[in-house]
């Protein structure tokens, strides 16, 4: 009797120990890890510089003084470099008439390229990988992107693919949260996730001012990410996701209307970018942000700011006036940050925003002046050009916050495993970094852009033409 | 008539059911290694008089109360456990679909005047669209969105915009009326339309009309094909899996506007001929007290991709013919690739669906043939004991026939299919929903019942969803079939002449 209670008793407790091991693994399984990325670096002749943007936008016949002053202003002001990425048929000269194949192609030579680079890097075969998601805005032909990777690398039959469309610059990070979600369900899975933007459908040939930012400020790029839940590859991974908050406030109507794709009054399909997007990624990032405070900041931060709040508005009902408003540290909870380079007004907002440096924005800034604003990719640009300059060490924490339309504000944290060393596409440049001074070069010898007169900008355009090589 | 079939297809369900046999063994070893030990005890208990249990019992009476409490506490600890990792239940807790009104109707009439009067169609391709439509299954009250009724089409985005907020939006308020679900209290959004898809997103557009709160997870799907409906119930089923207590809200549908093909290419008229408005909005839930008013509980999703084979991505292709119109291409071959990929589906879908008397009669057919060198056919499962109804997607005749041929299915297992295809054409991903509809409207769908969802999409792509009724759904149904469900069935006749 005793011996047959002993043994009950054992078995109860072992099967007990099984059930709880059982669990700690489905916990650990859902740990989202980075094993690598690779970015997409066009070949070389498909650089633009300011002056062949000055051709290209000549080439217009329909823009006249007051959109070319505005355009070239806008190329000036950017903070876009010289040695930046353009789709082929817009060098070419065949931006108003592109077609399927010449979309095609800007895709093709992406996926060509980067896909097969991080294969590569990272020594895992096609046939691994058991998620793929795409996520290419403004482009979806059917069969989708993702079949066509999966038909290039021959990937298996049971591979779970997803291609996400329609949701902006921030669609890298929303790729990433739809394979987390997966993760959660599924033990030792890979995924693949593909970022880009498809520019060559979507050149805007009308004179809508609103509608032409788009044609000056994206540039071609990309990102491909390996990401896994499999404990056993932690170690190969670079960095850990420690959490991801996604919101989107359209249901505002001022947020959801200052990003439409729309037909302008002639009918010319572009990408409208309203006055109020401004005011909308203020609030979109000030919703994020609460979330995320939360989440990131350390106990220490959130209880002090929580007291110094108290104490601001007990003294705001009393009436003293000499208060400043407590801002939380995000610093003490970060130490990178990867902001999306999509201007140089965004990155200036987002730094005011957060209470960040110089130092902190340099990344950003730095990958604006060198890729331009690559769309949802950017980050992953910021990211490769923190690893090259050596910044972050084991158990660092890198914050990517993004914006998109909709009006979405996406933010993640990741925590890196090990020292990040690999320059990958800013091998051939980093030691040119940072620039300090990214005022664009011609910015002196075209200041007619400013000029008010009407005389001197006819003359002074005609210099400037003839100098571009579009009249003789 | 049934076709024979290939040897690497038995092969593949052989090694799957070999796989089965081993992972029933090793995922209940610990049942397997405990039955000799509960067999020990009932003998010895058995052996052991009444007056040693009396015995036992006031033992137990005497041990510390700690020692009671502690392993109860222990016992109690472990279920919790147990029942956190299992995986939660999907409920389907009702479902909507697009009713569209009798003005957007194109009977025959319509689309042969219509097709004789857009300037950019010659004789011959209006002929050859004439054609199409006299075989296609489809009938009189197939509807096409405002914009495609103009002559020439007026495709532009603001009305591909109308459209979508049409259809769409006329499906969720439908599905929130009937669930009495409020907008804020979704948690997921997941929205799929192949051939649209504009910036700011069409899930974005419902998050802004409903006011959705702004940590909604939203995922916007597209260029994923007809079968991308399945494709978004498989995510939202993941995400449902990963929070608790969820609402997910899945919109499924095709906005057909931009994608009326102007050239004279033939391979490409053929979607202007089968493609039709229709949208439908499910809402599906992970609370467990929704078990009690859900009309369905997602058992299994399985996807097949065969875009690895270069034919198979080809069948389906979006391209630009010589003239510059952009169109989608179907290639010949498509019926045969559509058949590759279901076996594929059947080969994962078959080891989880079928019941043990079909698993251990192909068993027995396997070992038959292999150990005695039996010369019998080998035995194809047969899926109709699996499944009592089944949705496949109306893509059009051949597909609808090509699948009865394959699964070996009788005409009343098909018809919800046909004759969705014939009342509402080709809606692309929702059609399986307009079919379920169907079965529920003829008031055959019981509780206990099993459903079994086909679609096939471009990439090549396969996707199955395995839907168990919780209750028995009682007709007069309120749905798109209300106001025609009484003519149906319907014959309908190899060629309706139109010429």
């Amino acid at each position: 009797m005793e011996l047959l209670l002993q043994t009950l008793t054992t078995l109860l407790l072992l099967y007990s120990l099984y059930l709880i091991w059982k669990f700690y693994s489905y916990k650990l399984s859902t740990k989202c890890y980075l094993i690598d990325y690779v970015c997409f670096k066009p070949s070389s002749d498909r650089q633009i510089t300011t002056l062949t943007s000055g051709a290209i936008i000549d080439r217009n016949k329909s823009l006249g003084l007051p959109e070319y002053k505005f355009l070239l202003k806008m190329i000036i002001r950017s903070g876009i470099g010289e040695e930046t990425y353009s789709p082929r048929n817009i060098i070419e000269g065949r931006e108003e008439s592109p077609t399927f194949d010449d979309a095609m192609l800007e895709m093709d030579e992406f996926f060509n390229a980067s896909v097969d680079d991080l294969f590569a890097k990272t020594k895992i075969a096609p046939s691994d990988v058991d998620v793929l998601v795409v996520n290419i805005s403004a482009f979806s032909p059917t069969p989708s992107l993702t079949s066509r990777i999966v038909r290039r690398h021959k990937m298996r039959d049971d591979i779970k693919t997803y291609n996400i469309s329609g949701m902006g610059c921030s669609a890298s990070l929303i790729a990433v949260d739809l394979v987390k979600n997966i993760f959660k369900s599924r033990k030792k899975t890979i995924a693949m996730v593909v970022s880009s933007e498809s520019m060559v459908p979507n050149w805007y040939c009308g004179t809508d001012q609103s509608m032409m930012l788009s044609n000056v400020l994206f540039r071609s790029g990309g990102s491909v990410m390996l990401l896994t839940n499999d404990p056993a590859m932690q170690n190969k991974a670079k960095m850990t996701l420690r959490c991801l908050v996604r919101t989107n406030i359209g249901s505002q109507d001022d947020s959801y209307n200052c990003v439409m794709q729309k037909e302008d009054d002639a009918g010319i399909v572009g990408f409208y970018l309203g006055k109020g997007l401004p005011k909308a990624a203020v609030r979109a990032f000030t919703e994020n942000l609460k979330h995320l405070a939360p989440k990131i900041l350390p106990y220490r931060e959130l209880i002090t700011y929580i007291y110094r709040l108290a104490r601001y508005r007990a003294n705001k009902l009393k009436g003293i006036k000499n208060f400043v408003k407590p801002k939380l540290n995000f610093k003490s909870g970060v130490d990178h940050f990867c902001l999306h380079a999509g201007g140089a007004a965004v990155i200036d907002a987002v730094a005011t925003g957060l209470g960040l440096s110089k130092y902190d924005t340099e990344p950003a800034r730095m990958t604006l002046h060198r890729w331009g604003n690559t769309s949802a990719s950017s980050l992953w640009y910021v990211l490769g050009y923190m690893e090259a300059k050596r910044r972050i060490n084991k158990g660092d924490t890198v914050f990517m916050i993004s914006f998109g339309a909709g009006f979405e504000c996406n933010s993640v944290l990741w925590e890196a495993n090990k020292d990040l060393t690999d320059c990958d596409v800013w091998e051939d440049c980093i030691n040119k970094y940072p620039i300090q001074d990214v005022v664009n070069p011609y910015i002196e010898k075209y200041g007619w852009v400013n000029d008010e007169s009407e005389e001197t900008i006819s003359d002074s355009l005609e210099a400037f033409k003839k100098n571009v090589g579009v009249i003789s | 008539m049934a076709t024979e079939p290939s040897p690497q297809f038995l092969n593949s369900i052989r090694l799957k059911y070999v796989k089965l046999g081993y992972q029933y063994l090793v995922n209940h070893i610990l049942t397997f290694l405990l039955i000799p030990i509960i067999i020990t005890i009932l003998v010895e208990l058995a052996r052991v008089g009444p007056e040693e249990i009396i015995s036992l019992f006031r033992f137990l009476n005497e041990l510390d109360l700690i020692y009671v409490i502690s392993s109860m506490l222990l016992v109690i600890i472990s279920a919790t456990f147990y029942l956190m990792c299992k995986p939660r239940p999907v409920f389907l807790v009702d479902y909507a679909c697009f009713r569209p009104l009798p003005n957007f109707r194109v009977p025959f009439s319509t689309f042969v005047e219509h097709s004789r009067l857009v300037p950019q169609f010659d004789e011959k391709t209006v002929r050859f669209q004439i054609r199409i439509l006299e075989r296609s299954g489809l009938g009189e009250e197939t509807c096409v969105p405002p914009a495609n009724h103009y002559i020439p089409p007026t495709c532009s985005m603001a009305t591909a915009r109308d459209e979508a907020e049409l259809v769409i939006f006329s499906a969720i308020d439908e599905l929130l009326n009937k669930t009495g679900m409020k907008p804020k209290n979704i948690d997921m959004l997941i929205v799929n339309c192949s051939l649209f898809s504009p910036t700011p997103s069409l899930s974005t557009m419902v998050i802004n009309k409903y006011k959705l709160r702004s940590n909604v997870i939203n995922f916007n799907l597209s260029g994923m094909g007809c079968s991308a409906g399945l494709i978004s119930i498989d995510l939202a089923r993941n995400l449902l899996q990963a929070h608790g207590n969820s609402y997910a809200l899945v919109v499924s549908t095709e906005i057909i506007t931009p994608n009326y093909y102007l050239g004279k290419e033939r391979a490409m008229i053929l979607p202007n001929c089968l493609f039709r408005m229709g949208a439908a909005a499910i809402l599906l839930s992970n609370c467990r007290r929704e078990g009690s008013r859900a009309k369905y509980r997602l058992s299994h999703v399985v996807r097949t991709h065969k875009g690895a084979d270069d034919a198979a991505y080809n069948c389906v292709f979006q391209e630009q013919d010589s003239e510059g119109n952009v169109g989608i291409k179907l290639s010949k071959d498509l019926m045969a690739i559509a058949g590759e990929a279901l076996k594929s589906n059947i080969t994962t879908m078959g080891p989880l669906v079928l019941p043990s008397c079909e698993q251990l009669l192909f068993l027995f057919s396997l070992i038959a043939r292999k150990v005695f060198k039996s010369k019998r056919k080998p035995y194809i499962p047969d899926f109709k004991s699996a499944f009592e109804h089944f949705c496949i997607h109306a893509g059009g005749r051949a597909v609808i026939d090509e699948l009865q041929n394959n699964l070996q299915l009788s005409d009343e297992h098909v018809e919800a299919s046909r004759m969705t295809l014939h009342r509402f054409g080709n809606t692309s991903s929702s059609s399986l929903w307009y079919e379920l509809n169907y079965i529920e409207a003829k008031g055959r769908m019981k509780k206990g019942n099993r459903v079994w969802m086909i679609g096939f999409g471009s990439g090549f792509k396969c996707n199955s969803a395995v839907w168990k009724c919780l209750r028995t759904v009682k007709t007069p149904v309120d749905g798109p079939w209300s106001s025609s469900i009484h003519r149906y069935p319907v014959e309908i006749p190899d060629v309706v002449k139109l010429l």
